[in-house]
C-alpha cells in the first residue's frame, strides 16, 4: 500500500471518530416541555414575561439572576443564571438559553439576549458564573 | 412636495460613481479575460490595456463614492439614511471613520478600496501572471460594486445603496412637513464603537480579508494558463503579506475585545472569530504546501487546494457575519440588510469557478510519481498542513450548524435544529491536539531536509537534535508546571508540545543558521507558536477571579455551595474589603463625563497577615449611558498591567437607580422625607440619627452638579452621625436655579447611614428673597483703607485683576477689576470677600460677592481713577437664613455601590508576545522572498 493511501485512511478514520465523539457536544433546540422530558441540556428560546418580577438583589448576590420567561410553545417558567444581571436585560426582545430542566425551574449556563435599540440591534451574551 | 434645506446632490454624484465603478470593474474582468484567452496573439495588449485603464477608472469611482460617502458624513447631511443611522452633531470627527465602516455598505467599500490599491500593485509588479490575476480581482470587484448597487428589477434590489435618502427608507409622518430637515437629528454611534480600536481593527483585518484574493487568483491563474508550476514563486510572498496582514486583523480583534470590551478574554470561539480564523489557518496550509513545491515539485495540487480554499472561506465567513443567519449564536454579527441572496451568489460563483478549474486540470499538474521520503521535510510539512486543514474543517463544522439547520429546515420544517452545547469547552477540547500535533511536527520537520537522499548521513544529526529539543522541552514543561496550574494530562502535552518546538527552533537558530537571523523566518514563527500556547495555557488555566471574598459571602447565598465560584463582588463606595488573590479593593469616587461614569476603585496589596505592603493601584473601569442617560449602553474595562499578568476590572452591574432613571424616580416618589428646620450650627434629629449644619455655601458641590454661567446656586454643608456612633459622613444637598431652565434641588446621599438628605424648593424662595431685601450702604475705599459696618471691619486689601468670581466669564475686551477684602468679625473671626466691577462693551456691571458666614453682601459700585477710589457697598442680609427646611428620608436603599468583576490573567503578555512574534516569521518570510539577495 502506497504511504498516501495509509493517510488518507488515517484521515477519515480520525473524521469519523471526530465525529462520533463530538456529537456529545451538540444539543438541539426545544421549548420547557422538551427540556423537563429528556433531562438534558438544551438551547431554549423564548421572550422575558415582563408582568412578572425579575429577582436580581445583588446586595444579597451579585451572582444570581431570577426571571420568568415564555417559551415557543407559550409555556411560562422560572429561570435561574448565577452571573451578574446584564445592563439590558428588560429591554431584551428575545433571549437564547443554554441549560436543563431541575424541577420546575431552568437553570441556565448561559444567555444571549436581543435588544432593540435606536443605533443597532444589540447583543448581549452572559455566561453563568457556576462552576 | 418641495423639501426645504436637501442636500441632494452627494447622493446623486455617489449613486452615479457607485455604477460608473460596477461599469468600469465589470469591463475591465472581461478584458482581463480576452487578454488572458489572447495571450501571446496580437490582440492582446489592447485587451490588457482596457482592462488596465478600465480597472483604473473602477478604482477612481470607487474613490467618488467613499468620498462622496465620507462628505454627507461629515458634513452631517441626515436627509441620508447612512447619516442618520450612525453620526450625530456631537460625534468628535476621529470616530466618522467607525461611522463610515459600521454598515455593510461601508466594510465593503472599505473590502474594495483594499481590492484595488492590492490591484494596482499587480498591474505594477505581477509582469505575465497580470491579466488572469487582474480578471479574478475585476470578477470579485464587481461583485462587491453590486452590493451597494441599489436597483430595482422588478421587486428584487440588487444591494444596498448608502445613498438612500431617509425619507425612502421609513414611513414617519414628520416627511409630511417641507422642513422636517430642521427638526431630526442623527442618531449617533453606538458608544461600545467610539474608541480607537473601531478606528484601526477594521481596516487591518479587511486588508488582511481583501489580500487573501490574491494567491487565490494565483492558483486560479496558473490552473487557467496551465503554468503549474511558475505561479508558484509570486504566490509565496503575497501569501505571507496576507497571512500577516490577517494575523494582524484577528489580533487586534482580540485585543479590542481584551482591553476595551467586558468580555473578560481575548478569545472565545465566537463565529465571527473563528469564521475569520479558518480563513488563516488555511492559507498558513498553503504557504507550507507552496514552500514543499517551490522545493521539491511535490504538493502543487495541495497547494491549489489551500489558497482556492482560503478566499472561498472569506467568503463565506463574510456570508456568516452579514447574512444574519448567525442570529442567535454570535455576540458581533452584522444586521440583516436582505443581501443573503447575493452573498450566496458571491460564493457560489466563486466556489464553482475553484471546483470546477481544480477539478478539470487536476490530470495536468505535474506530480512525481516517486513518493516523497518518510524521512523528509516536504513529507512532514504536508502531514503538518493536513493537520491544519483538519482544524479548519473542525471549527468551520461546528461553527456552521445554523447553516446546516436552516438547510435541513427547508427540506423538512418541524426540524428543531442543532447547537452546540458549549463552544468554548468543544473547541479548546478539539484544537488542544491540533496545537499539540503542530507543535511536534514543526519542531521536528525544521530538522529535516528537503528531498533527503542520504539519510543515513543525516539521521545521527537529526536524532542528537530532537533528543537535545526533547530534553529542553521537558526541563521546560516541569519549569512551568511550577506556575501552571495544570489539573489534567492534556495540558501536559500541550505545554510539552509547545516547549519542544521552542526548544527545537531555538537551537536550529544557534546551530544551523548560526545565529542569522534573516533566514530564521519560518523558526521565529515556530518559536512564536511555542510561546502562544503557554500564554494560552497561562491565562485559561490561572486565570483567576479575585473579585470575591470568601468570607463575608459565605452563607448569604442561598442554595450556594462552597464550590461555588463567585466572580462578582459588591463594592460599597468608600468602603475597604478584602479580595481572594491578597487584594483589598475600595471604591473611592465617580466621576461623570459627557456620557461616560468613571469609577476609582483602588487595590492594595496585602501580605499574608493581612499587614499593607506598600503596593498599590487605582483602575478605572468605566460604563456609557446613551445620551439621554436613561440606560447604561457599554461598560468599559481597566486593567493593570504587570510584565507576568494583567489584573483586568470592569463594572459588571450597577445599582437600578443607577441605570433606569425612572425606576430611581418611583425610589425616590417612595422614600418617606421627615421636614426639619435649622439655622447653621444645630443639630437636626431624626429617629436613628443626628445631623449638624456646619454651614452654607455659594459654591456647591455635587456630583450630579455641573456649574453654568448665571447659575444661582446654594448648598447646605451637614455631617451626619449614626446615634451612639462618633463617625461623621458629609451630606452636602443643593439647589440651584438655572436662568430660563428654573430650579432644580439635587438630594445627598449618605450610603453608610441609608440618609437621604434634600432641601425644600421653598428654602430657594426664602434665600431669593432675603437677596433682593437687602439695603446697602456705600463706602468710597482706597487700598489698604479699613470701614466699620455694623462692628464689622472691612478691610481693602488691593485691587485685583486677576479674577476668580465664580459667576464671571471673560470675553475679550473687558475691563474687569476685583476688590480684595478681608473682613474682621466683632468675635475675631475673618473671611474674604472680592465682589468685581467689569466693563464690557462700554457698559459698567458689578458682580456681588458675599461673606455668607456673617451674612454680608459687597457691591463694588464703581471707580474714580483720578483719585483712585472705589466704592464699595455693604450690605447684611436681614433675616440672616436663621432657619432652613430640610428634608431627610431615613431606610433609602442605598445606591453607592458597584458590582466589579476583576480578573487576573497570567501569562497574557505570553499570548501577545507569541503571536506578534509569528506573525512577524511571516512577515519576515515575505521580505526575504521579495528581496533575496539582501
Amino acid at each position: 500500500m502506497k504511504r498516501s493511501h495509509i493517510i488518507a485512511v488515517a484521515v477519515v478514520a480520525v473524521a469519523i471518530g471526530i465525529l462520533i465523539s463530538a456529537s456529545k457536544d451538540v444539543t438541539t433546540y426545544a421549548n420547557f416541555a422538551q427540556a423537563a422530558q429528556n433531562g438534558e441540556r438544551v438551547k431554549l428560546v423564548g421572550q422575558l414575561v415582563k408582568e412578572r418580577p425579575v429577582e436580581y438583589n445583588p446586595e444579597k448576590d451579585p451572582n444570581y439572576l431570577a426571571f420568568y420567561l415564555k417559551d415557543d410553545a407559550g409555556e411560562v417558567r422560572r429561570v435561574v443564571l448565577r452571573a451578574g444581571k446584564p445592563q439590558d436585560f428588560e429591554r431584551s426582545e428575545q433571549i437564547v438559553l443554554t441549560g436543563q430542566m431541575q424541577g420546575e425551574t431552568f437553570e441556565a449556563a448561559d444567555m444571549l439576549l436581543k435588544c432593540p435599540s435606536k443605533y443597532k440591534d444589540q447583543e448581549v451574551y452572559v455566561r453563568s458564573e457556576k462552576g | 412636495m418641495q423639501y426645504i434645506g436637501e442636500h441632494l446632490l452627494p447622493g446623486q454624484l455617489g449613486h452615479f460613481f457607485i455604477v460608473l465603478s460596477f461599469v468600469a470593474a465589470a469591463l475591465s474582468g472581461i478584458a482581463y479575460f480576452w487578454a488572458t484567452r489572447r495571450r501571446e496573439t496580437a490582440g492582446f495588449e489592447g485587451w490588457r490595456n482596457l482592462g488596465r485603464f478600465s480597472f483604473i477608472l473602477h478604482g477612481l469611482a470607487t474613490l467618488g463614492v467613499i468620498g462622496s460617502l465620507f462628505f454627507i458624513l461629515t458634513q452631517k447631511y441626515y436627509e441620508y439614511q447612512y447619516a442618520w443611522a450612525n453620526v450625530s452633531d456631537d460625534l468628535p470627527f476621529e470616530y466618522t471613520f467607525s461611522a463610515f465602516w459600521k454598515e455593510q455598505q461601508g466594510s465593503f467599500l472599505l473590502w474594495s478600496f483594499w481590492h484595488i490599491a492590492l490591484g494596482l500593485v499587480l498591474i505594477l509588479r505581477a509582469g505575465k501572471w497580470e491579466t488572469p490575476v487582474m480578471a479574478v480581482m475585476a470578477l470579485a470587484e464587481t461583485i462587491i460594486a453590486s452590493m451597494i448597487l441599489g436597483l430595482y428589477f422588478g421587486d428584487f434590489r440588487l444591494g444596498a445603496n448608502p445613498f438612500d435618502l431617509l425619507r425612502d427608507t421609513m414611513d414617519a409622518p414628520i416627511f409630511a412637513q417641507a422642513d422636517y430637515l430642521s427638526k431630526i437629528q442623527g442618531s449617533g454611534l453606538n458608544p461600545l464603537l467610539q474608541n480607537y480600536w473601531m478606528t484601526i481593527h477594521p481596516p487591518t483585518l479587511f486588508l488582511g480579508f481583501a489580500s487573501t484574493i490574491v494567491p487565490f487568483a494565483y492558483a486560479i491563474a496558473g490552473l487557467w494558463t496551465r503554468d503549474h508550476k511558475d505561479w508558484l514563486r509570486p504566490a509565496l510572498p503575497w501569501a505571507l503579506f496576507s497571512g500577516a496582514i490577517l494575523g494582524t486583523g484577528i489580533l487586534m480583534g482580540g485585543a479590542w475585545a481584551y482591553q476595551a470590551l467586558s468580555f473578560g478574554g481575548y478569545w472565545a470561539w465566537d463565529p465571527v472569530e473563528n469564521t475569520s480564523l479558518v480563513p488563516w489557518i488555511t492559507l498558513v496550509a498553503g504557504i507550507h504546501a507552496n514552500l514543499v513545491a517551490r522545493s521539491t515539485g511535490y504538493s502543487i495540487r495541495s497547494a491549489y487546494a489551500f489558497y482556492l480554499m482560503s478566499f472561498i472561506l472569506i467568503l463565506y465567513s463574510t456570508y456568516l457575519t452579514r447574512s444574519g443567519i448567525l442570529g442567535d449564536s454570535s455576540v458581533h454579527a452584522f444586521t440583516e440588510m436582505g443581501l443573503g441572496i447575493q452573498l450566496l451568489l458571491f460564493i457560489g460563483v466563486f466556489t464553482v469557478l475553484a471546483a470546477w478549474l481544480w477539478l478539470a486540470r487536476r490530470k495536468d499538474v505535474p506530480a512525481i510519481a516517486k513518493e516523497e521520503a518518510a524521512a523528509s521535510r516536504e513529507f512532514w510539512m504536508f502531514i503538518g498542513a493536513l493537520v491544519l486543514f483538519f482544524s479548519a474543517v473542525l471549527i468551520t463544522g461546528a461553527t456552521s450548524l445554523p447553516v446546516w439547520n436552516k438547510i435541513v429546515q427547508a427540506f423538512n420544517p418541524d426540524y428543531v435544529g442543532a447547537a452546540l452545547k458549549d463552544p468554548v469547552a468543544h473547541h479548546n477540547r478539539y484544537q488542544l491536539w491540533i496545537a499539540v500535533f503542530i507543535g511536534l511536527l514543526s519542531g521536528t520537520a525544521q530538522w529535516m531536509r528537503y528531498g533527503e537522499r542520504n539519510w543515513q548521513a543525516w539521521a545521527k544529526k537529526f536524532v542528537r537534535h530532537i533528543v537535545i529539543a526533547g530534553v529542553a522541552a521537558a526541563a521546560l514543561t516541569a519549569l512551568n508546571a511550577l506556575w501552571l496550574n495544570i489539573q489534567a494530562w492534556q495540558f501536559f502535552v500541550m505545554l510539552f508540545a509547545g516547549m519542544f518546538t521552542l526548544a527545537a527552533n531555538v537551537d536550529y537558530i544557534i546551530t544551523f543558521l548560526k545565529g542569522n537571523l534573516k533566514q530564521a523566518a519560518s523558526a521565529l514563527s515556530h518559536i512564536g507558536f511555542g510561546i502562544l500556547v503557554l500564554g494560552i495555557l497561562g491565562t485559561g488555566l490561572n486565570k483567576e477571579w479575585i473579585s470575591s471574598n470568601p468570607f463575608a459571602m459565605e452563607g448569604l447565598i442561598e442554595g450556594m455551595g462552597n464550590e461555588e465560584m463567585n466572580k462578582n463582588i459588591l463594592l460599597l463606595k468608600q468602603s475597604a474589603l478584602p479580595m481572594r488573590g491578597g487584594f483589598e479593593a475600595t471604591y473611592e469616587r465617580d466621576t461623570v463625563e459627557r456620557q461616560t461614569r468613571t469609577f476609582a476603585v483602588r487595590f492594595k496589596k496585602m501580605n499574608e497577615q493581612g499587614g499593607y505592603t506598600g503596593e498599590e493601584f487605582v483602575l478605572y473601569p468605566n460604563v456609557m449611558y446613551d445620551r439621554e442617560f436613561s440606560k447604561v449602553v457599554a461598560s468599559n474595562p481597566s486593567t493593570k498591567h504587570y510584565l507576568t499578568h494583567d489584573i483586568f476590572t470592569h463594572v459588571s452591574s450597577l445599582p437600578k437607580a443607577e441605570l433606569d432613571p425612572e425606576f430611581a424616580k418611583q425610589q425616590e416618589d417612595s422614600l418617606r422625607f421627615e421636614s426639619y428646620e435649622a439655622a447653621v450650627g444645630d443639630t437636626i434629629f431624626t429617629k436613628k440619627h443626628c445631623l449638624v449644619v456646619e454651614g452654607y455655601t455659594k459654591q456647591p458641590k455635587h456630583p450630579e452638579y455641573k456649574p453654568e454661567k448665571g447659575d444661582l446656586a446654594f448648598g447646605l454643608q451637614l455631617r451626619a452621625y449614626a446615634l451612639q456612633d462618633t463617625q461623621g459622613y458629609a451630606a452636602e444637598p443643593m439647589l440651584y436655579l438655572r436662568p430660563r431652565r428654573g430650579g432644580f434641588t439635587l438630594p445627598a446621599n449618605v450610603g453608610e447611614l441609608q440618609l437621604r438628605v434634600r432641601l425644600n424648593e421653598a428654602s430657594m424662595n426664602q434665600w431669593m428673597a432675603m437677596e433682593q431685601d437687602l439695603k446697602f450702604t456705600a463706602f468710597p475705599m482706597k487700598e489698604g483703607g479699613t470701614v466699620d459696618f455694623q462692628g464689622y471691619k472691612i478691610h481693602f486689601t488691593k485691587a485685583n485683576r486677576e479674577i476668580n468670581h465664580p459667576n464671571y466669564a471673560p470675553e475679550p475686551n473687558d475691563i474687569a477689576v476685583a476688590a480684595d477684602l478681608e473682613i474682621t468679625a466683632p468675635d475675631g473671626r475673618k473671611a474674604k470677600a472680592s465682589p468685581l466691577y467689569l466693563i464690557r462693551d462700554s457698559q459698567p456691571f458689578s458682580l456681588r460677592d458675599e461673606a455668607p458666614e456673617f451674612g454680608l453682601h459687597f457691591q463694588f459700585e464703581n471707580i474714580d481713577p483720578k483719585t483712585a477710589t472705589l466704592t464699595i457697598s455693604v450690605a447684611k442680609a436681614a433675616g440672616e437664613l436663621r432657619k432652613i427646611p430640610v428634608e431627610i428620608a431615613e431606610n433609602a436603599p442605598r445606591s453607592d455601590y458597584i458590582v466589579l468583576e476583576a480578573i487576573v490573567f497570567p501569562g497574557i503578555n505570553l499570548v501577545w508576545g507569541g503571536s506578534i512574534l509569528m506573525l512577524f516569521g511571516l512577515a519576515l518570510g515575505m521580505w526575504r522572498r521579495l528581496y533575496p539577495q539582501k
